[in-house]
């Protein structure tokens, strides 16, 4: 498709245009021609939006749709077109479907039906059979078929050996293994963080312990296998603290961290309200001043949405039966500027790409065109007027944001509200 | 004439000191009615009350059910276990069904902590919570400290000591802050695997030892360990526990003053607390049971009054 966006601000600081407004023409996918004054003779499609900025497209390492099994919570299309309305042009699917996407055929499946989509995705193989936890799935012919790693969605490896045994075999073919931090034993069934909030609302609390435990032992069983290893959504200071150490060390671990983990705490779960409901815990603000400083200074590697969508019969519910989880795609931008320059903003959504040996572009001339539109300055309170997944579980319902997505444009398609 | 500030009873963390003591002198005039020949007033002749019980209870349920008919609201009862909940039925569904036969007020007690905010959220009914998980049991502490203001005069500025499983308790919290907001000094003793982890931050003193405890305080609230509710063994055995934990006369006699001793019931005789004790002038557990009709008929009463028809 081909299209000119008029006067649009380029937020990417490896392009020649970084911070300029200019206009870009884009014919067939690829970026033609990028100049302050662009003529339209051929007549393409005009795009002029209040305060057009643009990036080059998001990424987010973390999402769950439901679709095969749980349709009722979100489909492959309509969960695509939520990542392509909230900016992510890439989005790495979770494996928690039913049944587990656990074979060759079942990521060939999730390839077919997002094949011709605007955004790539780009499905997690479970690491182990029905991430039951106990054999290792075909985790090569998965990597064959395009999973792009290996993750029991917030399932922790009880068996120190299995992890041990999956970060030695994926090795062989530079798979990137993921652990879910939660020593299981120790979180119990604690559904919340286990403080002072837990006790006044007499929920069980889940201890930082539990987290910091399980990445202790991974780090461990890392150093010893020399494998690679992504620990997801990390939410407390000390968990911090190990991967910093273990980075300074030079093993090969990266780790993200969920938008609201940063910004949210458990005492916003004073009412019960389930869309507070996540995995791992709403913690503390003093984890949050660790997080943001982790991210910061690189220790933590990516932030991610972990979009999460669930019915609301299995949300209206008391707060011990809900499931957790919370959607984020549509809520990602604007939640990070709350606590971020633009500049940081963009840089934590367009990170995280090259761990999973996937390939990243940039706003120049001769370029494949993979770009978000967006206008980062208009503020706004999030509603349920502003989700477009089917489940509306969203943590950050009724909390003001900064910053409204227009789009993308990218595998050759204009995708905007 | 005063009204409180909620609608609902769902826990005293949502009360204010004033609606306490609104609470109690209403509860005062109560405990002279039960205590007439004729125990029953006409006040509520134009309420239905529903008592849902999704989780066993004896005492409480019997205390509800005589406060509602002495102050002649109807009532009915439901159990989870002679309900639709099995099959499935959400409780929104279940309590609105129940609703739309025409019901005031739903007393309720459930598994899950909560569920009483939830209900409320939710359903149009004022909503009392009869006990929900390890959350809140508002009633039991209201009437705790009521009893504790009949024994001593006041509860401001006793020191007041619960022992026992506090992990588990709704009972426990619901203490700490009904006597917070009156005044008095509370602490928490029990062995540390049965305390939570940070309770101090709601700003009780915690101690493991029973002795020191009960040389502090003016009243110990021995609460029973719940077995039912624990995953794993958070003590080696009863007998070990009843060592560092029960209260017995020889205990009580080597302390340097006469403490009052209180138990919320079902009082396990030899475990927490020993019959010599549980029995003796300064147990006042049966005034207790009879306080409890009293402050929940003042609690439906106030709750009623507020119901706009």
């Amino acid at each position: 498709m081909n299209v000119l966006l008029k006067s649009a601000t380029i937020v990417d600081p490896k392009s020649d245009f970084h911070n300029q407004t200019v206009d870009i023409l884009i014919e067939k996918g690829v970026i033609s021609q990028i100049s302050k004054r662009i003529s339209n003779p051929k007549n393409y499609k005009e795009i002029k939006l209040d305060n057009l900025h643009v990036s080059k497209g998001w990424f987010d390492s973390s999402v769950s749709f439901g679709e095969p099994g749980y349709e009722e919570r979100e489909t492959i299309e309509n969960g695509l077109k939520t990542a392509a309305l909230s900016g992510f042009t890439s989005v790495v699917l979770n494996s928690n479907t039913h049944p587990v996407i656990d074979t060759n055929a079942d990521v060939s499946f999730l390839k077919t039906k997002a094949n011709g989509n605007a955004v790539d995705l780009h499905p997690l193989g479970a690491l182990t059979k029905e991430s039951k936890g106990v054999d290792l799935a075909e985790l090569f012919d998965m990597k064959s078929a395009g999973a792009v790693a290996f993750y029991d969605y917030q399932k922790p490896i009880s068996n120190p050996n299995l992890i041990k045994i999956a970060l030695q075999y994926a090795s062989n073919f530079d798979g990137l293994v993921m652990s879910f931090p939660q020593e299981s034993k120790i979180s119990g069934l604690g559904v919340m963080h286990e403080h002072v909030t837990s006790t006044s609302l007499g929920l069980k609390g889940n201890p930082s312990l539990a987290e910091e435990l399980q990445i202790a032992r991974d780090l461990f069983i890392l150093e010893y296998t020399e494998g690679k290893l992504h620990i997801p959504t990390i939410s407390t200071a000390k968990s911090v603290e190990l991967i910093r150490a273990a980075k300074q060390k030079k093993l090969n671990v990266t780790c993200s961290v969920a938008i609201h983990n940063l910004i949210l705490t458990d005492k916003d779960l004073v009412n019960f309200n389930t869309n507070y409901k996540v995995l791992p815990p709403l913690r503390s603000q003093s984890d949050i001043d660790a997080l943001i400083e982790g991210v910061k200074d690189g220790t933590i590697d990516m932030v991610t949405s972990d979009h999460n969508p669930i019915d609301i019969e299995h949300k209206k519910v008391e707060f011990d039966h809900a499931m957790y989880g919370t959607i984020g795609l549509e809520s990602a931008f604007g939640a990070l500027q709350t606590i971020f320059t633009l500049k940081k903003t963009i840089d934590l959504l367009t990170k995280g790409k090259e761990r999973f040996d996937l390939q990243s572009s940039s706003i120049q001339q001769g370029e494949k065109a993979n770009i978000t539109l967006f206008n980062p300055n208009q503020s706004y309170t999030f509603t349920k007027d502003n989700i477009v997944s089917n489940s509306k579980n969203s943590c950050f319902e009724n909390h003001d944001l900064k910053g409204i997505v227009y789009g993308i444009y990218a595998n050759n398609q204009l995708v905007l509200k | 004439m005063s009204e409180l500030s909620v609608n609902h009873l769902l826990g005293i963390k949502y009360l204010n000191s004033q609606d306490i003591q609104l609470i109690f002198e209403t509860a005062d005039h109560f405990k002279e009615v039960i205590n007439r020949p004729i125990k029953k007033v006409p006040s509520l002749r134009d309420i239905t009350i529903a008592n849902l019980f999704f989780e066993n209870s004896t005492r409480t349920k019997l205390s509800f059910e005589l406060a509602e008919k002495r102050l002649s609201a109807d009532v009915i009862n439901f159990s989870a276990s002679q309900s639709s909940v099995k099959k499935g039925e959400t409780l929104i569904d279940t309590v609105n069904n129940i609703l739309s036969m025409k019901v005031d007020m739903v007393v309720m007690r459930h598994p899950n902590p909560g569920a009483g905010v939830f209900l409320s959220q939710h359903v149009d009914a004022s909503i009392v919570n009869a006990g929900d998980g390890a959350h809140e049991h508002p009633t039991q502490a209201l009437l705790d400290s009521y009893s504790i203001r009949e024994r001593l005069g006041s509860v401001k500025g006793k020191n007041v000591v619960i022992v026992g499983d506090i992990l588990h308790s709704r009972v426990a919290l619901s203490n700490i802050y009904a006597l917070q907001l009156q005044g008095a000094n509370v602490m928490v003793c029990g062995p540390k695997t049965l305390l939570p982890k940070h309770i101090d931050k709601l700003g009780v003193k915690v101690e493991t030892n029973l002795r020191k405890a009960l040389n502090w305080c003016d009243v110990a609230n021995m609460l029973r360990v719940q077995n039912e509710r624990m995953d794993i063994s958070y003590f080696p055995s009863t007998r070990e526990y009843t060592q560092q934990y029960g209260v017995n006369k020889a205990l009580l006699n080597s302390l340097d003053k006469e403490i009052t001793i209180m138990h919320p019931g079902p009082i396990n005789r030899g475990v927490e607390i020993t019959s010599d004790v549980a029995d003796s002038d300064q147990a006042i557990i049966l005034d207790q049971v009879q306080n409890g009709v009293a402050v929940r008929m003042a609690v439906i009463y106030l709750l009623a009054s507020k119901i706009k028809h």
